[in-house]
């Protein structure tokens, strides 16, 4: 164990964590931040999909010992209240079915559009290819993404 | 007015007349105002959800009352806010949203005023068990009649208020309203006077008029979302109990093996790991946090008694189930073919997973489950405690697909093992615990869609000879419900079928299945042809296939499929979906429904299956067990039939016609006729 200084979600914290521990559960366990979920453990999925100095990347293979004193946003930190853009597009598309995965396709698409603001369908499969949803709610991911794309972006 | 829980409704079969209710009126108790009631979200976080109808037995009922409960169903206060209680379990299929907006519209009530609380287990509300697409179909009369008594006992507390006749009013956006002379109260003006008059009897409950509803019919966005996008939104995964410790169990790798010995130093070792306890299903690591619990069942050392299921082996069992399925020497006037589908896995996002809390007092469990009332008998079972000490709630669901409807083998009493494990743990450890699967748990101790081997048959001269039969396979490899149950494999092998008979007798697919269906299934099928142009050119190398399926004879389902084949590679474009569901609680939902199920069923014509061989169930990640991708999405454009017919469900339905007509358009584009899921192209 060792104390680790973390800055999630705009605060600074210092925890006592084993330093290979996979960031996502420290978020989950020691900091309560549920929002971000365990779903593969293997980064095979996308349900922890974090943002770590802007760029999306999946908490369950990260050791927390990497990303020390680094930028890290979940979804609990996208907006105070759900209305980011694309919080409000998943709203408008009804996007979510068990929702499980949605965070991290919020966190995934939130990244691709603050780095390729008007992505096109290419850029968007690439960015999006990666991330699992077993409810099959892809066809309403991209609407939701074209739709903020559309209203001027983030 | 004293009345027990059991008495706040009453759901009977009368033979004939289909379900009847009776409801009675619950005395009004003080409690928290409900705006001051945390959502049942944030209290799952922490305590238990206390329910209204959970009172210590003498609580006082002072006046004036401050809510109105006049079934279990829903809740009025006298700040306006209306409390529904969806008894169903929610795992993206939008039930707590559809139930109530039923009971909502019968009310009367402002939609913007509703919350939607999750009920515990518990037969006072009927069948809870979340599967077969059964919820809207088995509970839209019943949701109606909650909510019609409800608005007459408020409609008489509102006459008798003006002196008017109850028969010149109507409820509208939670008021009652006197039509002759347009004066108006809100419920919450009368709940005082509602909670004191006689509940109307079943029989004599008037029902409004379908063109009256203003909320049944409409795409109402679902109750979660707000939640679920904030990363607020409760899962079993994300339960939290002061105390609460987390665990992780080893589990043999080969099917139903046992522990012979192990050795727990290394575990030990971890910093954080509190406890190892063996268990009836493995090994148990009980720490702090979960990362630890699961780097100490890592580094258990286990020996496994793996028993005579080393012996199983998916390949070999699938070829003897086509031997046992072939006639041999089928008739010269028949046509005769066998469809093969292999086991598949649930492969729920979330996996399995319970939280459980067992003391002197009782045993509580937070579950993502299907079928809370069959945990409830698990852990009766189990602890041989009375059911009032047991009480089970349910967040919500990562996916279920039938996975967590499991209650094991039929016959026995109920065993759902991820409960049972949990529970067991914290009996030993005497403190609450959360029990984490693993992705690998999840594949290896899944509870499989039956290999199956189907034989369909026709004479040539008559399609309406066709007749199926299924093969399936009995072993110690266990088996469960997966979505749309024994329907994929039917639709799978009577729509090739059908397919391989319109090429035989040179007779097109649509205009075949046409003259063979009649009523809402042929309606079905002209839709999807309608919207696919069905006979219009293709381009090269893109084909187009036909099915039509009605899971449990209940929707009518047609599909289109529009395929490119680029050397073996199969790759859906486009799919047209027609669906008849009777009359529609909320159209989005239904649509979202069969966009889930094509990509359900997509996963599994193109895509996963499992393997055993010794006993082992060989993908154990999502990499060897590929779900349908982003990049891999057809466009898929559903269109719904107007009707007034009685509603049912879409969870399952989506999911039957796909692969077949994949295949169908594949055969169209190839000539290559693939008789076994996954599709694969040689």
């Amino acid at each position: 164990m060792s104390q680790i200084s973390l800055i999630v979600n705009g605060s600074q914290q210092t925890l006592d964590v084993d330093p290979d521990t996979p960031l996502l559960w420290v978020l989950r366990d020691q900091l309560g931040l549920t929002g971000t979920k365990y779903s593969c453990g293997l980064g095979q999925c996308g349900c922890c999909t974090v943002h770590i100095e802007g760029e999306a990347k999946r908490s369950c293979t990260i050791p927390v010992s990497s990303v020390v004193d680094k930028v890290i946003v979940t979804i609990e930190g996208l907006s105070p209240d759900g209305s980011h853009p694309l919080q409000q597009a998943w709203v408008s598309e009804q996007v979510a079915q068990c929702g499980y995965c949605q965070p991290g396709q919020i966190m995934t698409a939130a990244a691709l559009l603050s780095r390729t603001p008007n992505p096109n369908d290419e850029q968007i499969n690439q960015a999006m290819a990666g991330m699992l949803c077993r409810c099959g709610t892809y066809q309403r991911i991209k609407r939701a993404i074209r739709r903020v794309i559309a209203e001027g972006g983030l | 007015m004293e009345i027990s829980r059991r008495d706040f409704l009453k759901v009977s079969f009368v033979a004939g007349s289909g379900l009847v209710i009776a409801v009675y009126l619950g005395g009004c108790k003080e409690l928290p105002t409900q705006e001051n009631t945390p959502t049942a979200t944030a209290l799952l976080k922490s305590t238990p959800i206390p329910t209204r109808t959970e009172l210590p037995e003498g609580t006082p009922t002072p006046e004036p009352p401050t809510w109105f409960t006049p079934n279990v169903f829903v809740t009025i206060g006298s700040a306006g806010l209306i409390t529904i209680t969806a008894h169903r379990s929610e795992m993206g299929q939008g039930v707590r949203t559809a139930l109530p907006m039923i009971l909502a519209d019968e009310l009367g009530a402002d939609w913007n005023s509703v919350r939607v609380e999750q009920a515990l287990g518990d037969p006072a509300y009927g069948s809870q068990e979340t599967g077969g697409s059964h919820s809207i179909q088995n509970f839209y009369s019943i949701m109606r009649s909650a909510g019609a008594v409800g608005r007459q006992v408020l409609i008489s507390a509102a006459a008798q208020t003006w002196g008017v006749d109850t028969r010149d009013c109507f409820t509208e956006k939670s008021m009652v309203i006197h039509r002759p002379s347009g004066q108006k109260l809100p419920f919450s003006a009368l709940i005082t006077l509602a909670s004191t008059l006689p509940v109307p009897a079943s029989r004599v409950i008037s029902l409004k008029d379908p063109a009256d509803f203003r909320i049944i019919g409409t795409s109402l966005g679902r109750v979660d979302n707000p939640e679920i996008i904030t990363g607020k939104a409760v899962y079993g995964m994300d339960v939290r109990l002061p105390g609460m410790l987390y665990s992780a169990v080893a589990h043999c790798p080969v099917i139903r093996g046992k522990v012979t010995s192990y050795d727990d130093s290394a575990t030990r070792q971890v910093p954080g790991v509190r406890e190892v306890v063996q268990i009836d299903n493995g090994i148990a690591v009980v720490a702090e946090h979960a990362y630890q619990a699961l780097r100490g069942k890592a580094l258990l050392q286990v020996s496994w008694d793996s028993g005579a299921n080393t012996r199983l082996n998916s390949t070999e069992l699938e070829q003897a189930l086509l031997e046992r399925a072939k006639i041999a020497t089928p008739p010269a006037d028949e046509l005769v073919q066998y469809y093969t589908m292999p086991y598949f896995a649930h492969a729920t996002m979330e996996p399995m997973n319970c939280t459980a809390n067992v003391s002197s007092d009782g045993c509580e469990v937070w579950v993502p489950t299907q079928n809370p009332q069959v945990v409830r008998s698990n852990i009766k079972g189990l602890l041989r405690i009375g059911p009032d000490k047991i009480k089970v709630y349910v967040p919500l669901i990562g996916g279920g697909f039938g996975r967590r409807l499991e209650s094991g083998p039929a016959g026995l009493s109920p065993t759902v093992d991820y409960v049972s494990e949990a529970v067991q743990i914290s009996q030993a450890i005497g403190a609450p615990v959360h029990l984490i699967w693993t992705r690998q748990d999840d594949f290896e101790h899944d509870m499989y869609q039956p290999l199956s081997v189907t034989r369909v048959r026709a004479r040539l001269d008559d399609i309406s000879t066709l007749s199926a039969q299924r093969f399936d396979v009995s072993s110690s490899i266990p088996v469960g419900y997966w979505r749309s149950v024994t329907n994929p494999p039917e639709a799978f092998a009577r729509e090739s079928f059908m397919d391989e008979y319109a090429v035989m007798t040179k007779a097109d697919p649509v205009v075949l299945r046409h003259n063979y269906l009649n009523g809402r299934a042929r309606d079905v099928v002209d839709m999807a042809a309608d919207m696919a142009s069905w006979g219009s050119p293709t381009p090269t190398g893109v084909g187009r296939g036909i099915a039509y399926h009605a899971t449990w004879g209940a929707t009518h389902v047609a599909q289109v499929a529009e395929v490119m084949v680029n050397e073996t590679e199969i790759r859906v474009l486009h799919v047209f979906c027609a669906v008849d569901c009777g009359l529609v609680i909320n159209p989005d939902m239904v649509i979202a429904q069969m966009e889930s199920g094509i990509v359900f069923g997509l996963t599994a014509a193109l895509k996963e299956h499992i393997h055993i061989e010794s006993g082992i169930v060989t993908p154990y990640s999502f990499a060897g067990y590929p779900l349908l991708r982003f990049d891999e999405m057809p466009q898929v454009e559903v269109q719904i039939v107007k009707s007034t017919e009685r509603p049912t469900g879409v969870g399952e339905m989506g999911n039957p016609p796909i692969a077949p007509a994949v295949a169908n358009a594949v055969f169209a584009i190839t000539g290559q006729r693939l008789r076994r899921l996954p599709l694969r192209l040689t």
